[in-house]
């Protein structure tokens, strides 16, 4: 049995102890999947029982650029090459391996040391080292003896391994020049002259422009979500001007529809979701996280710099500690909350920081130095420092009244004093506690200094009871409560009266008086009478609150520092006695409802009340003397709630984790990263965020691998290109709108997605990787649904709020975003078109199923839309004129108001054909709706209804 | 719908270039900007190996069945019962460096040591010709203990659910989310049934992430189904006025589009896609309420799979629905029992009445699709394997329930190869640890595969690579 399938089997055997320490440690490890990821694996070098079974027979020729390079390159390199140089050794050149590390030339015939050390049979001893990549395969090793023993012939002037400094991402950003092209009057800005350079390079020609009416579709979806209106279908059948496309881009951006639109975009990259767990109890994320969805979607709107957003999610509560709609931006941070495991929390934390803002793999280097990047796992931890102290508070979100309901969740820094150790091997239960992380950034990118300044929080921000609005809110309930309770007394006092006036006029009432009084009248004066007590103690009580409430308020001042410390004892005194007399009031008000249950109780439950009433009188006694009696000490009271800490089970999963003190200060430490981040000189931030946003217009990125541009990661399609959109994105002061105007005003935005015509350059270029024609994209999953619900006239269009729950979903025609969306719970008809996960979903899967085909066409969301489409449409021809509609309008119309494109002959005929065929059989005045409504159907089912051409 | 009969599967493949999962796959590759790596092609669909079986029956046991009261009975506990492990012979279990695979999302979450060792709630006996003992709760399945080849020393390391998602992906939770094995399968076998979806799921998933397929795609998710002849899937018929007749128009017009619509814009992969899965939902949404429709299966075989009692009416529905579904070429039918919480055999109190009553519920269902698929011939090429994310704790939990236990725990196999009346592995006397040929779930996974004639490795994609611990290693001495 290998090993691999039976980690422990080895306490069988009797190993010495810290063999049996060690070789479990790395079992356990490799258990852990990705921590004990090496550089071969990643690599994607088979190194497989089979392939180590059969050696190959050393041939006596072996080639070593193809044969003994790139067994170095994926099995040695990331210890021994330009990134790191372990025992003063690289392997990049053979002129590196001849002058050797600390024990010399690595090749010599007679001592090779490199084979010694690939075929040692002490584990200490062999490369790579245990932990790091299994041995090399047997006929990999037979290679590189042979190709010693022949005495490792070289290429000449061998180039060695880049410096992983030199990395394109890792260069500034340095706007290049505009290239010149020889086709001159394709291109309308300079994304097209870098384009068409490309092309021209190759011999390739760009598509023709797309036919207006896909433009026009491509542009209302791209920039809001949403189909075309009818106005603007209607206008855009014949050509349009540049001009009025520009108009349109205007318009289109300043609708409220467009942050909702990319604010989805930006909810799938920054791992949006609502809390999770298990039943009812919250696991992940936070209930009220939709404040953050809130603050993307209004910022996008009012175009908030890209900088400016990266700084508010990782740090409002440093940045803009007493405004609370920037506050809400920290969301970003507290939809990693976990209840239970602090690593995992800040794993994911670092871990998507590095991969959302920078683009960099920084979670690599969890367990040991990245394979690929220059970045140690000290630098790991040094992240992980920078987010060590914070932890999530919901706070009373603005005019709210408790944190609960309105709580908005945000980041503040509650464990200041946490040390960070770095975990040996990523295992957290194995922390080296020799050396405290300090916070920090990856040294190697020291485009700017990573400056940490601590600073105090206003009162406010520490204890969001002070804020006004908080105060007002907790005055106006208890004046609820006591107007409440007020209505209650009098009401109760009425019913009293008229108990006891029907009583007085009992003897004039002949018929009444013949009956003797019974039971159940005297029970009913009773009880009306005990109610009315009930009420009254109520009323009482709910005076108190309301005074302690007051009280409560000005000793929270005092405190804070309006007045001398004596003074604020003695107000924080009166206030908690205060408390205390609302707290006899209230319980003067139980024993009230206890007396009430006891006189309305049977025999068998009379008992058990009249015991309970007992034991609350008792307790009242007690109760009484903390109210009257002198105390030598002075008080505390309890400060009006502002903000709850989002409490922890990091220790036990049965019992919450102590609450944290709030700390008077903030670390700074995020808000260090922040401008670090958003630094101009940071290479990586512009043109990561340039690479999502041109591929969510484009459909696919300029860099493929959106969420890693180190040197893993692929390269640009067009260099050139993207540092030219990070440079403008930088310098239009990080505006996104910029940004989205500039490319779909482009030509190539513009360009058609079919390539007839082009075949040419379907054979040079078959995965368009130069555009030379614009890549059919299917829509989200919240653009179908949007769409349909906007076609049909439903769309309700309000914006923000809580999100729609599960149970409501099948009957909101709120847009998509608003759904409530977790890891446990999603709609069903948005999962069927690829919903986003909300692990990490750096780019949307773009599936093609058959049960995307089963939900467009029988889910009831299509078939309540059908018919009230078409009416709509009918409608919307009568109002132009065309009456009576004929079934060629009809289709013709359809066609361009779902699909944007006139209908062939041949496209139209055959739905007339078919219509036709639907009506028959059908009474005259019912048929030709119906062949309308299933027509509708069908274009909904239509490939290019999901698909912007 | 004027198809010319039903299509095969590779011909339409070839049609356009790639299948369904061709294209969610390519399209996420070149996403991903893998497709440019040299030398990779997506699976073509057939075996890497002739296979010893073509489908596989997946029951998994949500919440933790107690190994020691199904397959793997311990008298010792019986005999040491109320004392501490400490004060039998068996306290060297509690060696720190034995319990050191288990990987913790929270300090206590369940995985605490129950050290005061609780008496078996229920008899046990030897079965059939191996003599293989089972608990007196499984006496359905006892009957076909031949057939079974139980391994009693499994292993793994989240003491918490999360082990649920990690037996079927091989990766603890906190590594985040992969694959599930039926999503391997589903992407590396191609399919026997052009009218059927291939990796099909019933029951309880509730505490789990829904998704199987992760970076391979929502191609590969099974596709939920319910034992409803009228509602078997969703969105599985049409709706309102719309009758199966105007439908069928319906998409022969949309089709039709479709294709003139391609005139313009030839060489559109997702174009083709998209007429090839309105073809496949077409025919789906009339074969799976045929194969929910019990009328032709007789009484005999309904009662066989205990489906005239309340008790095992559920369970045993799926698992007929199963058996059909495997009979019309299915490759993978994944069934979880028991909802609620965190699965319904989560039985940290009250263990024998849980038990017993669960155990009501899946037996006879069990016990009746082994004879079904044996007297039907179906057997030899359908694997049925019975599991659970992990066992239960040798000591009590409170007066009357057993905690997770990940140190040691059993599943067995039946069919598509699996040699019968077999028990492979072994716990030690209190039923604490794996003690002999210990396996990890992926070991279950590749089990599976070999039997499927897969190997894992040649499915894998570029830029995930696996690690050795993902792919496991089959278990040779229960292969037949």
């Amino acid at each position: 049995m290998p090993a691999t399938s039976n980690p422990n089997i080895q306490w069988t055997r009797s190993w010495r102890s810290l063999e049996l320490a060690v070789a479990v440690l790395i079992l356990t490890n490799a258990v852990k999947g990705q921590s004990a990821e090496t550089a071969e694996e990643k690599a994607g070098v088979k190194n497989t029982a089979e392939s180590r079974i059969e050696p190959s027979p050393a041939t006596s020729k072996v080639d070593y650029l193809t044969e003994i390079k790139p067994i170095l390159v994926t099995r040695c390199y990331a210890c021994h090459g330009a990134l790191q140089k372990k025992a003063g050794l690289r392997l990049d050149t053979v002129e590196f391996m001849r002058k050797g590390g600390d024990g010399g030339d690595v090749l010599d015939r007679d001592s090779p040391i490199l084979l010694d050390r690939l075929t040692a049979d002490d584990p200490h001893e062999r490369m790579p080292p245990e932990g790091e990549g299994t041995p090399l395969a047997a006929d990999q090793v037979a290679k590189i003896r042979t190709w010693i023993e022949a005495g490792a012939p070289a290429p000449e002037s061998e180039t060695p391994e880049s410096s992983p400094r030199d990395h394109w991402a890792f260069r500034p950003i340095e706007r290049p020049a505009v290239p010149k092209t020889k086709n001159t009057g394709w291109g309308r800005n300079p994304i097209d002259a870098f384009i068409l350079a490309k092309l021209e390079a190759k011999g390739l020609s760009p598509a023709p422009a797309a036919e207006p009416g896909i433009q026009l579709r491509r542009l209302y979806i791209d920039l809001t979500g949403l189909p075309p209106t009818q106005p603007d279908s209607d206008k855009w059948r014949e050509r349009t001007t540049d001009s009025q496309y520009r108009q349109l881009v205007t318009k289109l951006l300043s609708d409220p529809a467009h942050g909702e639109r990319w604010g989805r975009h930006w909810m799938d990259i920054w791992r949006y979701s609502d809390w999770w767990g298990l039943g009812t109890q919250l696991r992940n994320s936070q209930k009220n996280i939709w404040h953050w969805r809130d603050w993307i979607v209004e910022s996008l709107n009012a175009d908030v710099p890209y900088d400016r957003m990266i700084r508010l999610m990782l740090a409002a509560d440093e940045i803009e500690p007493g405004n609370l709609a920037d506050l809400r931006a920290t969301g970003y941070l507290a939809r990693n909350y976990f209840l239970f495991n602090r690593n995992q929390w800040l794993d994911e934390t670092v871990e998507h920081v590095g991969k959302g803002f920078l683009g960099l793999t920084v979670n690599c280097a969890k367990c040991h130095d990245h394979k690929y990047d220059p970045i140690s796992q000290p630098d790991y931890y040094a992240m992980r420092a920078i987010f060590e102290p914070y932890m999530v508070r919901n706070d009373v979100a603005e005019g709210g009244r408790n944190t609960d309901v309105d709580g908005l969740p945000r980041a503040y820094d509650a464990r200041p004093e946490d040390p960070t150790w770095l975990f040996v091997r990523g295992d957290d239960k194995n922390p080296d506690k020799s050396r405290k992380i300090e916070p920090g950034v990856p040294s190697f990118l020291d485009c700017a200094p990573y400056m940490v300044k601590r600073l105090e929080l206003p009162a406010q921000a520490v204890s969001p009871g002070l804020r006004a609005d908080v105060r007002k809110a907790q005055l106006e309930l208890a004046r609820e409560k006591l107007a409440r309770a007020d209505a209650e007394w009098a009401e109760a006092d009425k019913a009293w009266k008229t108990v006891t006036a029907a009583k007085a006029k009992k003897p004039d009432k002949p018929a009444d008086a013949a009956k003797p009084d019974t039971g159940q009248s005297r029970g009913d004066e009773l009880s009306s009478l005990l109610s009315r007590t009930l009420a009254e103690k109520n009323r009482l009580a709910a005076g108190e609150w309301a005074l302690a409430v007051r009280a409560r308020i000005e000793a929270d001042s005092a405190v804070a520092g309006n007045l001398p410390a004596s003074q604020a004892s003695l107000l924080s005194t009166i206030a908690a006695k205060a408390e205390r007399r609302h707290a006899l009031a209230a319980m003067e008000a139980e024993v009230a409802k206890l007396e009430l249950d006891a006189a309305k109780a049977d025999e068998k439950a009379r008992e058990a009340v009249i015991k309970s009433l007992e034991q609350t009188r008792a307790k009242i006694v007690e109760s009484r003397k903390a109210v009257f009696e002198a105390e030598a000490k002075p008080l505390v009271h309890t400060p009006i709630p502002g903000g709850e800490h989002a409490r922890t089970m990091f220790m036990s999963s049965t019992a919450f984790d102590p609450d944290p003190a709030t700390p008077a200060y903030s670390t700074g430490r995020r808000r260090a990263l922040a401008d670090w981040i958003v630094e101009k000189r940071n290479p990586l931030t512009a043109r990561v965020a340039v690479n999502h946003i041109w591929a969510r217009h484009f459909g696919e990125p300029l860099v493929p691998t959106v969420f890693d541009l180190g040197r893993k990661g692929q390269p640009a399609t067009h260099p050139d290109l993207l540092d030219w959109l990070a440079a403008e994105l930088i310098e239009s002061g990080w505006s996104m709108k910029h940004l989205h105007r500039l490319i779909v005003e482009s030509s190539a935005y513009r360009m058609s997605s079919s390539i007839r015509g082009r075949e040419e350059n379907q054979s040079a270029d078959p995965d368009n990787r130069l555009i030379w024609h614009r890549s059919p994209v299917r829509v989200e999953s919240q653009v179908v649904r949007d769409m349909l619900l906007d076609l049909a006239g439903n769309l309700d269009r309000k914006m923000g709020g809580p999100p729609v729950q599960p149970a409501d979903q099948e009957k909101s025609n709120r847009r998509s975003l608003y759904f409530f969306h977790s890891n446990n719970d999603r709609n069903s008809f948005l999962t069927t078109f690829d919903e986003a996960l909300v692990r990490d979903c750096y780019r949307r899967d773009r599936s093609i199923v058959p049960q995307q085909a089963l939900a467009l066409s029988n889910a009831s969301l299509v078939a309540n839309s059908v018919g009230p489409i078409a009416d709509r449409f009918v409608q919307e021809l009568r109002q132009a004129g065309v009456d009576p509609v004929s079934e060629k309008d009809f289709v013709r119309h359809a066609f361009a108001r779902i699909l944007s494109f006139e209908p062939t002959a041949e496209e139209s005929a055959a739905c007339l054909e078919t219509m036709k065929s639907w009506a028959s059989g059908h009474p005259p005045e019912s048929a030709m709706p119906l062949a309308r409504k299933r027509l509708i159907w069908a274009l909904i089912n239509h490939n290019d209804f999901v698909t912007l051409r | 719908m004027n198809y010319p009969g039903p299509l095969p599967r590779r011909a339409f493949l070839s049609d356009m270039g790639m299948g369904f999962t061709g294209l969610a796959l390519g399209a996420m590759m070149h996403r991903d900007g893998i497709a440019a790596e040299p030398g990779w092609s997506p699976p073509d669909g057939k075996p890497h190996f002739p296979p010893k079986a073509k489908s596989v029956i997946w029951l998994f046991m949500n919440g933790g069945v107690s190994h020691m009261e199904s397959f793997d009975p311990k008298p010792m506990l019986n005999k040491y019962s109320g004392k501490t492990i400490a004060e039998t012979p068996f306290a060297d279990t509690q060696d720190p460096k034995k319990l050191a695979i288990e990987r913790l999302v929270v300090p206590d979450a369940n995985g605490n040591q129950r050290n005061t060792l609780y008496p078996l709630q229920v008899g046990f006996r030897k079965y059939g010709q191996s003599g293989a003992e089972l608990s007196d709760w499984f006496p359905h399945i006892g009957r076909h203990v031949d057939k079974l080849a139980i391994v009693r020393s499994m292993w793994t390391t989240d003491s918490n659910h999360g082990a649920q998602t990690q037996f079927h992906s091989g990766r603890h939770s906190n590594d985040g989310n992969f694959p599930t094995l039926g999503a391997w399968v589903h992407y590396g076998l191609g399919s026997l049934n052009d009218n059927l979806p291939q990796f099909i799921s019933f029951g309880f998933r509730e505490y789990w992430n829904k998704i199987d397929g992760h970076y391979l795609g929502p191609a590969h998710d099974a596709v939920p189904l319910r034992v409803n002849p009228k509602d078997p899937l969703d969105f599985g018929r049409p709706q309102g006025d719309f009758s199966e007749s105007d439908q069928a128009k319906g998409f022969d017009l949309v089709q039709k589009l479709n294709r003139l619509r391609g005139v313009e814009y030839p060489a559109d992969a997702a174009m083709s896609a998209r007429i090839d899965s309105y073809e496949l939902a077409f025919r789906m949404q009339r074969s799976v309420p045929e194969v929910m429709d019990f009328s032709t299966e007789t009484a005999e075989t309904k009662s066989l799979y205990g489906l005239d009692h309340d008790h095992s009416r559920d369970f045993g529905s799926q698992l007929l629905a199963a058996r059909r579904l495997v009979e019309r070429g299915v490759r993978f039918v994944q069934i979880q029992h028991g909802g609620g919480g965190a699965g319904a055999w989560d039985a940290h109190g009250g263990l024998k009445a849980n038990h017993s009553k669960n155990a009501l519920a899946v037996d006879q269902p069990i016990g009746g699709l082994l004879e079904d698929l044996h007297r039907r011939g179906m057997l030899n090429e359908t694997l049925v394997i019975f599991a659970s994310e992990f066992g239960r704790t040798p000591g009590s939990q409170g007066s009357d329930g057993r905690d997770h236990h990940i140190f040691g725990f059993s599943v067995w196999m039946a069919g598509g190869g699996i040699k019968g009346g077999v028990v492979h592995g072994a716990t030690d006397e209190i039923g604490f640890h794996a003690t002999e040929n210990r396996h990890y779930v992926t070991d279950i996974h590749a089990t599976i595969l070999h039997q499927l004639g897969l190997d894992s490795r040649k499915l894998e994609i570029p830029g995930r690579k696996r690690l050795e611990i993902d792919h496991g290693t089959p278990i040779r001495e229960i292969i037949a």
